[in-house]
């Protein structure tokens, strides 16, 4: 896992938990791809990766002092106005990434912060996560709680998560009402491509760069969404 | 000097030649960062006369230099975009076309009946070339007979002008383009996406959700260009090229092989403001050329 910084005062400054930045290089991948922003302050905003397929490879590549193209803040984060004295963020690999700024937001709204993660392994864990109280747990039993983040989560008054789709389709069982950060494919993440389609329990689709990437649990189709995405093979 | 970008395009006068294609601009009212001073026109997402939910996703996937989608036309149907958008447009200073799908002929025309007239809609796009529905769309388009009848029926039931938009899945686009044409089109697109597939080397099953997609992108632009070439010389009606403009080069090679306006699409994507940019560089282009107004860009369009 990888944090890479881009100065972006714009962004910076306004950007809430949960939203993204559609990021584009000049050559290389022609479409744009889509990062939660993962810290953001003094100017500078931050986004995790790994090298899941090329284009996340080619950024990897990229030294300091290049220019790529950061569109955002876009799409619709976490809402910490509901009330509500503890909020359990429960991120697995890489839903990592909106949790620094939930916990920040949250803490700033007076909560209790629980952040829960979880990974495969020891090796796959975030080493920067934050809170009041940090729970750990890898699917291998290496470190911390052994089996999902999930199950070694708390009961909070608001549970905010982000992972793959399958473990926030158990988040959705356990808690209807927690607010889940999807991933997509994207195209545009300005509204127009209609490519992040997002199954919806009443039917029909909307879009994850748009009325997304956040939604309430209990909403999404989870059988009608793509449990993991395949950026590139994988062992 | 200023050059003139102004265009006449099948009954349309546009400020400039650079559209937004179909589906790659919403109802216009998404794509905030565009600057639409540039803008010579929009179609609008394609409509049906119903609502459409679409396909399910995974909807869309990069392949080199291009990108397959297949969204399935989701909408939400004519009643809505009549009560809900073209108000709207009715206030901007482009024209909007509203590109129209159906099933059966019959629908198209029912389509261009319910859209003849309202104020905000400027013209028609008859779409007889989406890859991505399992009825009509480009089952209409390969077919000479089939496609003069849909634009038949639906140059009955408007006055608007009526642009045909072509199918690149055609063993001989001309034959279609003078079909459409002696049917009353007045104008063509060309073209719409190719069909393509990719595959998911972790599921062993298509990328997407519906198997195959549209390819659109500077991945077909050559291809595109030679189309919207060999339609050019086969009516004497205007085309509109559309295919992987990026860039106004791009945009000039369509104009240059006979084209007379041009849609940017999937660019837009990847750069919200990209029409504006290929407007701007069509006038940079022409400026440095000496040409005063497109009429002037020379056309490479034998007729044999």
């Amino acid at each position: 896992m990888w944090v890479l910084g881009f100065a972006a005062p714009e962004i910076a400054s306004s950007v809430r938990a949960g939203q993204f930045v559609n990021i584009g290089m000049r050559t290389g991948m022609l479409l744009r791809r889509p990062f939660s922003v993962y810290r953001a302050g003094a100017g500078r905003i931050e986004v995790v990766l790994k090298a899941v397929g090329a284009g996340t490879a080619q950024m990897l590549a990229m030294r300091e002092g290049e220019v790529a193209s950061c569109l955002g803040p876009l799409g619709r984060g976490f809402d910490l106005s509901r009330t509500a004295k503890t909020v359990a963020l429960i991120s697995g690999g890489l839903g990592v990434a909106p949790m620094p700024l939930a916990a920040r937001d949250a803490r700033a709204a007076g909560l209790h912060v629980t952040w829960v993660h979880g990974a495969r392994t020891a090796d796959e864990l975030c080493s920067e996560t934050d809170g009041d109280e940090v729970i750990l747990a890898t699917d291998d039993g290496s470190t911390g709680f052994a089996g999902t983040a999930v199950s070694a989560a708390p009961e909070a008054g608001l549970v905010l998560a982000c992972g793959p789709n399958r473990m926030l389709a158990a988040v959705a069982q356990r808690w209807p009402q927690a607010q889940v950060a999807v991933e997509t494919f994207m195209g545009c993440g300005t509204g127009v491509c209609l490519g992040c389609a997002v199954p919806l329990m009443r039917g029909g689709y909307d879009r994850a760069c748009t009325e997304g990437p956040v939604y309430v649990a209990s909403e999404v189709e989870w059988r009608a969404l793509p449990s993991h995405l395949s950026y590139a093979v994988r062992a | 000097m200023t050059p003139d970008l102004s265009v006449d395009v099948g009954g349309l006068q546009l400020r400039g030649p650079v559209l937004a294609a179909s589906g790659t601009f919403g109802y216009g009212t998404e794509v905030p960062l565009l600057e639409r001073r540039s803008l010579g026109g929009m179609v609008s997402k394609g409509i049906f006369l119903k609502p459409r939910a679409g396909t399910p996703p995974p909807r869309i996937a990069e392949t080199p230099s291009g990108m397959l989608n297949a969204i399935g036309l989701q909408g939400p149907g004519v009643d809505a975009l009549i009560r809900d958008y073209a108000p709207q447009w009715a206030a901007w200073d482009f024209p909007v076309l509203v590109n129209i799908n159906g099933e059966s002929a019959s629908e198209y025309a029912e389509l261009a009946a319910r859209l003849d007239g309202v104020p905000g809609v400027a013209g028609l796009e008859i779409n007889i070339s989406c890859p991505n529905v399992e009825q009509g769309g480009m089952y209409f388009g390969n077919d000479p007979r089939a496609a003069a009848a849909v634009t038949e029926a639906v140059r009955a039931r408007t006055k608007l002008p009526v642009w045909v938009k072509l199918t690149p899945m055609v063993s001989d686009i001309g034959v279609i383009a003078r079909a459409v044409e002696a049917a009353g089109a007045d104008a063509l697109s060309a073209v719409n996406t190719f069909v393509g597939m990719s595959m998911d080397l972790n599921a062993y099953q298509p990328r997407l959700s519906f198997r195959t997609g549209g390819l659109s992108g500077p991945a077909i632009r050559p291809l595109a260009v030679h189309l919207a070439h060999q339609a050019a010389r086969a009516v004497d009606i205007p085309v509109v090229g559309v295919g992987g403009i990026m860039r106004a080069e791009d945009a000039l090679e369509f104009l240059v092989a006979g084209c007379r306006a041009v849609q940017v699409g999937t660019a837009t994507f990847v750069n919200p403001n990209a029409i504006a940019e290929v407007h701007d560089g069509i006038a940079a282009f022409m400026a440095a050329k000496g040409f005063a107004s497109l009429s002037d860009l020379p056309r490479y369009l034998p007729r044999d």
